[in-house]
């Protein structure tokens, strides 16, 4: 089972985590569409090689023929009746498999061929190679494939061969195509320009790096190409053009039209036929589409779906530990917008026992204060806020605890309700700015369009837009121009501007800064300073870097394992940290202000949710972990104020050495 | 050459054609992404390059793997001019000068095995008799990083390693070969902070136990100031400043520097300076200003900064430079 991180990035961001590891396999084990379409393939090629032991009747035998004989009915003897000679046509639809199979195989092969070919060439090579082989294909695309085949089938001998050869030549520019653009894709990845760093030739590059993640697409374009080659062989022999020794399956719908089966009412000589060619195609088509929805990451839908709405009697409150904070300082007398208690978040997926991926999360967000959530990749820090949002996906939920928004509880709302707060109370800003934006239409429109979805009957759209454009540094000259137009920074701060059109009283920021530079880094979170001075809006702040929590966060909730292991005031916090893990990730954060420390990397990595270690989930890496540690979960003490920790060396007030006293890095 | 030059960058220059008009296919300017660059890579020693996203930082490192074939200029490895040299013999050259790149999960193919992503620079340059001599010498590079024991990585992909493990095997694979230099471009920007550490201390002791220079690029001048024995740093496709690491950060000269320096958060909320934000947005290598590249968003310009562009001249200690006619004048207070 993937860990739970790979599950949501690939989920939220399609992230290659391990797409690319064995994917013919894994898709045929979890795909019933490929499934399906592998075993309707598989009867048809069995039916087609056992087809001397299986079929009734010999197909060259001469048979006595009789009146009765011509389309007979389907009978004991008969079982599909038979035809306008007075053949057996299940012996006929058996053998014919043999034709539409054969073709379809060698004709693919040739077209796969072809295409991967030239697409593998125009791909690689680029510049003039390219252009002349693309415009040939171009030109080749756009002449009727069929007409074509008809045209060089009738110049030639109808003959199997031929038609293969004919179908296979006609059919490859799909392919060449597809090839083109997967190794283009391929070809810019890092590590075909790390093998050209270190002296690969280009022979060596095609064949040990690019043809390995080209191949799976060729395995389900050949599959694809197979059912069109067979569709075109039907429709050959329909009109005449096949060998006529060799019974296909438009060979016996040709003499059932022409020899008058529709007038004697003889269904059973045109269905089987037609039934034989569905079969097949079908087949292909399945199997096809079945391996392109796992290893083409675009056809399978990775966009967040908001979460099941919890039922209010499932929403128990509390899990875990009260949480009797006295919130401390500056904040004590603003009004708590944001509540969160014993939140917990389970992924369940059919088949897994149910992920833990938050567990007891308890905090409290005032008007104007600006919370840091830290730790590092997998620690839960994103699903705790796609949480509070419910806009996980599918699959998970919050199972426990509540979530209070100026006292009403978020876990019990509807999905209605919740779609209602989540422009107007609760706002959220993304790291990938540039995705967020539509190119074609002006961020002006964009944001007016956000004002207008929640206040259908707001006056005065442009002077608002032009106000909120404003707010985060922006002029009232770029307002009508396009998202290409702004500079990276520009757009997260356009960004910022629209979660603010309605004028939310949370602002969820997901890692806002991190694709950025340190000098945009610093105007954006001027803007996030700015904002919540000024309007009393409430952050929440995502983040990986502790830098830019110690300059502009009022309170810090550290997440470990899915569990918050530290929660206190920015100033408690770095200088007198008492869990041991925010202590390591301080001394392995680079300072500028202390070039001298020395940089400590913490050892291992953060557990995945579905194995959790039995103890203190960061007793595996602590360097003061006691048996104890490894045994026992430890609860959340309150110490002064609102500084809570999860750690048992609290209590002995022993372990963490530096408690009580200003943090020094060694 | 003084002997301890390893590399030696003199005015290199990469620029890509431009826009180019729909209807004649004209080239309309270029995009001047290494603009003059340069700059004395030491034997042994950690230097690091930082800059802005669109600086050229990587474009320099490309260039100077051979890459990409820069416009003009010189780097002299060697006693040898590597500009314009043929693939083959670049190909001697590239196994000395090694690269490791940003994205661990994107620098390595997924299809093969640790052991044969490690082992390839060696069939590549036929250096090893056969696939097992091939196999120890992978062993031992993915020791030498601290992947142990390695036969436990030998025959995994990588998408069972973290992120750290794999970035830790691109350096391997940068480490068979035997490199002298090792160019790394942002390799902990994808990391977690915990590994980070972990990675940056690797390049620390490897230059200490090799003798291998490294040529270190980053955005992240806190990053720099750990492990850096000397900073450069880049705008706008050109070192503006240079000089030793405790220097630069002490007595920055350049207008620019400063402001990077002012902006960096440190961990530590009983520091919060006002930072010193720079007016304008980025520039853009298309549009190159004329005289110092710097001026339009410089806080002290001069008129004369509108028309001269300055050369990299030395400043105050012993291996200080600065680009920045402000510095040839008798040191004003900055504001």
């Amino acid at each position: 089972m993937p860990r739970l991180n790979d599950v949501t990035d690939t989920f939220l961001w399609g992230g290659a985590t391990d797409r690319d590891a064995d994917p013919i396999r894994r898709a045929l084990r979890h795909n019933r569409m490929a499934l399906f379409g592998a075993a309707l393939l598989t009867s048809a090629v069995a039916a087609a090689a056992l087809a001397q032991w299986i079929a009734p009747y010999d197909p060259g035998a001469t048979l006595q023929v009789t009146v009765e004989d011509v389309y007979a009915p389907p009978s004991a003897a008969h079982w599909l009746g038979t035809d306008d000679a007075g053949r057996d046509v299940l012996t006929n639809l058996i053998y014919g498999a043999r034709v539409s199979l054969t073709v379809g195989f060698f004709a693919s092969f040739i077209s796969v061929f072809i295409g991967g070919a030239i697409g593998t060439v125009a791909g690689f090579f680029g510049g003039r190679a390219e252009r002349v082989l693309m415009r040939f294909t171009d030109v080749v695309l756009v002449i009727p494939d069929l007409p074509l085949a008809i045209v060089l089938v009738a110049l030639t001998r109808p003959g199997l061969i031929n038609v293969i050869v004919v179908i296979g030549i006609v059919g490859w520019t799909g392919t060449a195509r597809l090839v083109r653009s997967q190794t283009l894709s391929v070809k810019q990845r890092k590590f075909v320009l790390r093998a050209r760093a270190v002296g690969a030739s280009n022979l060596r590059i095609l064949v040990r790096h690019i043809f390995p993640l080209v191949l799976p697409l060729i395995a389900v374009n050949t599959v694809l190409v197979m059912s069109l080659a067979i569709l075109n062989e039907s429709t050959l022999s329909f009109l005449g053009l096949s060998d006529p020794s060799r019974t296909s399956w438009g060979q016996m719908l040709n003499s059932a039209f022409t020899r008058g089966a529709m007038s004697a009412g003889a269904w059973w000589a045109l269905v089987p036929p037609g039934a034989g060619i569905v079969w097949v195609v079908l087949g292909c088509s399945l199997l096809g589409y079945g391996l392109e929805r796992v290893l083409n990451p675009r056809v399978a839908s990775h966009h967040l779906s908001s979460a099941h709405p919890t039922s209010p009697k499932s929403a128990k409150t509390k899990r875990g530990h009260p949480h009797q904070t006295s919130p401390g300082t500056e904040f004590s007398e603003a009004p708590v917008v944001l509540d969160v208690r014993g939140a917990s978040v389970d992924f369940t997926a059919s088949g897994c026992p149910p992920l833990h991926a938050v567990e007891d999360v308890s905090f409290r967000l005032h008007c104007g204060e600006m919370l840091g959530v830290v730790g590092e990749s997998g620690c839960g820090k994103t699903t705790l806020m796609l949480s509070l949002l419910r806009l996980l996906p599918t699959g998970g939920r919050i199972v426990s605890g509540e979530v209070r928004l100026s006292g009403r509880n978020l876990v019990a709302m509807g999905e209605k309700e919740m779609a209602d707060l989540r422009w107007k109370e609760m706002a959220v800003v993304f790291q990938s700015a540039m995705s967020a934006l539509n190119p074609i239409r002006t961020v002006g429109d964009q944001i007016a369009e956000a004002i207008l979805r929640h206040e259908p009957r707001a006056k005065k759209i442009d002077g608002r837009v032009r106000e909120l454009l404003d707010m985060v540094g922006i002029g009232p000259g770029r307002q009508h121009q396009y998202p290409h137009q702004y500079s990276g920074g520009m757009r997260q701060r356009a960004m910022i501007a629209m979660a603010l059109a309605c004028r939310p009283t949370v602002l969820f920021a997901d890692e806002p800064t991190t694709a950025l530079d340190v000098m945009v880094q610093a105007q954006i979170l001027d803007v996030l300073d700015r904002l919540r001075r000024d309007l009393g809006l409430a952050v929440l702040l995502v983040t990986h870097d502790l830098g830019v929590v110690a300059e502009i966060c009022d309170s810090v909730l550290v997440m470990y394992g899915g569990v918050v292991a530290e929660y206190a005031d920015v100033d408690a916090l770095f200088n007198r940290p008492r869990h041991p893990y925010t202590r390591e990730l301080l001394r392995a954060f680079p300072d500028l202000s202390r070039p001298k420390a020395e940089l400590v990397a913490i050892p291992g990595s953060p557990p995945s949710p579905n194995a959790l270690p039995p103890g203190c989930r960061f007793a595996p890496r602590c360097p003061d972990a006691s048996s104890r540690c490894h045994a026992e979960q430890p609860t959340l003490h309150i110490l002064d104020g609102r500084h809570q920790v999860r750690c048992h060396l609290v209590e002995s007030n022993s372990g963490v050495g530096s408690a009580h006293e200003p943090f020094r890095r060694t | 050459m003084s002997p301890s030059v390893v590399l030696r960058i003199r005015d290199l220059r990469k620029h890509y054609p431009a826009r180019r008009s729909l209807w004649s296919g004209q080239q309309h300017g270029q995009v001047r992404a290494v603009d003059g660059v340069s700059l004395d890579l030491l034997y042994a020693e950690l230097l690091a390059l930082v800059g802005e996203s669109g600086c050229g930082k990587s474009t320099l490192l490309l260039t100077l793997m051979g890459l990409e074939r820069p416009t003009a200029g010189r780097v002299v490895f060697e006693e040898q001019d590597i500009v314009g040299l043929s693939e083959t013999r670049m190909n001697a050259i590239r196994r000395r000068i090694q690269m490791v790149f940003q994205d661990p999960y994107e620098s390595l193919n997924p299809t093969m095995t640790v052991g044969d992503i490690v082992a390839e620079p060696l069939a590549v340059h036929g250096l090893a008799p056969d696939k097992r001599a091939r196999g120890a010498q992978a062993c031992r590079a993915l020791e030498d990083v601290g992947l142990m024991p390695a036969g436990a990585f030998l025959h995994r992909r990588p998408h069972e390693l973290s992120g750290g493990q794999r970035q830790r095997v691109a350096v391997a694979v940068a480490l068979v070969l035997g490199p002298d230099v090792l160019l790394a471009d942002e390799p902990v920007s994808m990391l977690d902070v915990s590994v980070r550490a972990g990675i940056l201390n690797l390049l620390d002791s490897l230059r200490r136990t090799r003798g291998i220079s490294v040529l270190f690029v980053t955005h992240d001048l806190s990053t720099a100031a750990h492990i850096a024995d000397r900073v450069a740093v880049m705008y706008l496709g050109r070192i503006v400043e240079v000089g030793f690491t405790p220097e630069v950060l002490r007595a920055p000269v350049h207008p620019y520097t400063r402001a990077l320096i002012s902006v960096v958060p440190v961990p530590n909320p009983r520091q919060r300076r006002q930072p010193a934000l720079l007016p304008g947005e980025p520039p853009d290598p298309i549009d190159v200003p004329v005289g110092c590249r710097f001026h339009p968003r410089c806080p002290v310009a001069l008129d004369r900064c509108r028309r001269v562009d300055p050369p990299l001249v030395k400043v105050g200690g012993r291996h200080h430079l600065a680009a920045c006619l402000r510095a040839e004048a008798p040191l004003g207070k900055y504001p």
